[in-house]
């Protein structure tokens, strides 16, 4: 279960996110990989939008955890500042909003083996690293069972974007 | 402040009251005693129970017109348990010691949890649901007066706790949310009886019945000695490599 998608602009990105957002359910997570400035937080503020949430969505990687409320209950988590798998054990994110809360995690491939099995990566590249250009490429893939029922839906929903599949 | 001069000691009057705050498991529950009752106890599941520790003892208090000032110790469940409640009810505790300056003592949820069923003639399998397929378990054996731990708690799969109870000869009476998270493996297994929701969380009040003759016997905790039992330790370091490439940004 593999996408991949071109997004121009920031706004495209975020557009993105927000297409993902109504496939998204209760325990989901979401394991964002990127480089600095590569958009995982837009992308994040996307998928926000799209549930509905009002909230401003700014990075955690301050706070290592924020929780919103909309059509679900979203922990955005970053865990880049953390550098023992203990510290991420720690943010106990499996029992946030009594485990139903959907994870979106920046860096969370690091650490996907503290995650839930069913998962989708989104992994995010500029295409032109050095310069200004807002073009990226967005690679989401899919694990587990639960994915693999939505995957013809999510196919539909970012289908303006892909560009192979 | 009241009794100047006398500092207040656990065996004032030969009655010490003791406040218990529980929360390894999705419940939170405080309850207060004195050594030969429990005089008020409470105990919450769901969302709510995240920040209730605090406002259920002021409740517990007001309810029984206890003053804080009387209690004499602090008994807290460490785990092992859930993180997010484990964290917010062992600093609750050690901080309403500090403040108090009255002594702390920690005991086991899985202690707790076998204790409030001591009077069967099975074995104990305590058994806490850790997530992520995995459940805390300790096995004990019931002896007069308590129950002896026989295992060190032990984080495991379910296969690994079925192995785990097949291999005991006797009839095992299996309690704990995790237990009953497991019902069917373990029922599948002739000598295994499941509890039921009675008994599927460490009480605040079995762990003040508990933890009073610690009181009396003086045998306290040092406040920063407790700690929440994890069980999942982790010394291992992120294995980061792309953060490098981008730290300078």
């Amino acid at each position: 279960m593999e996408a991949v998608l071109r997004a121009v602009t920031v706004d495209d990105t975020r557009s993105v996110g927000e297409a993902l957002a109504p496939l998204l359910e209760p325990r989901d997570a979401v394991v964002l990989t990127g480089e600095l400035g590569a958009g995982k937080t837009t992308f994040v503020q996307g998928v926000a939008r799209g549930l509905g949430i009002e909230d401003q969505v700014v990075s955690p990687t301050f706070t290592l955890i924020k929780e919103y409320s909309g059509r679900l209950d979203v922990a955005h988590v970053d865990v880049y500042r953390l550098d023992r798998v203990q510290d991420v054990m720690d943010l106990g994110l499996d029992e946030l909003g009594q485990g139903e809360d959907v994870l979106l995690v920046e860096w969370g491939d690091v650490v996907e083996e503290l995650l839930p099995v069913a998962r989708l990566r989104v992994e995010l590249t500029a295409e032109d690293p050095d310069g200004g250009s807002e073009v990226r490429r967005i690679a989401l893939s899919g694990r587990g069972s639960s994915w693999e029922e939505r995957w013809p839906a999510l196919a539909t929903a970012v289908g303006p974007w892909t560009v192979a599949s | 402040m009241a009794g100047a001069g006398h500092r207040r000691g656990p065996l004032d009057g030969g009655v010490v009251i003791v406040v218990g705050i529980e929360t390894s498991t999705p419940r939170t529950s405080v309850a207060v005693g004195d050594g030969q009752d429990i005089l008020a106890s409470i105990s919450l599941a769901g969302k709510a129970r995240q920040e209730s520790a605090t406002p259920a003892l002021e409740y517990l208090l007001g309810a029984t017109g206890l003053d804080l000032a009387k209690v004499a110790g602090i008994a807290v469940g460490v785990g092992p348990g859930l993180f997010t409640g484990l964290r917010v009810g062992v600093e609750t505790a050690k901080t309403l010691a500090q403040v108090l300056h009255i002594p702390i003592v920690g005991l086991s949820s899985l202690d707790t949890l076998a204790y409030a069923v001591r009077h069967t003639h099975k074995r104990i399998a305590a058994v806490i649901d850790g997530r992520r397929g995995e459940v805390f378990f300790s096995l004990y054996r019931s002896v007069p007066g308590g129950v002896v731990r026989e295992t060190e708690p032990a984080v495991v799969k379910p296969d690994g706790l079925t192995a785990e109870l097949e291999a005991v000869t006797e009839e095992v009476l299996a309690v704990g949310n995790g237990a009953m998270l497991y019902r069917h493996e373990l029922e599948e297994l002739k000598r295994v009886e499941v509890g039921t929701s009675v008994s599927a969380h460490p009480e605040a009040a079995v762990l003040v019945e508990l933890a009073v003759p610690r009181f009396l016997r003086e045998e306290f905790d040092r406040p920063f000695d407790i700690v929440p039992l994890y069980l999942r330790k982790s010394d291992a370091e992120i294995a980061w490599d792309q953060r490098a490439r981008g730290a300078q940004a």
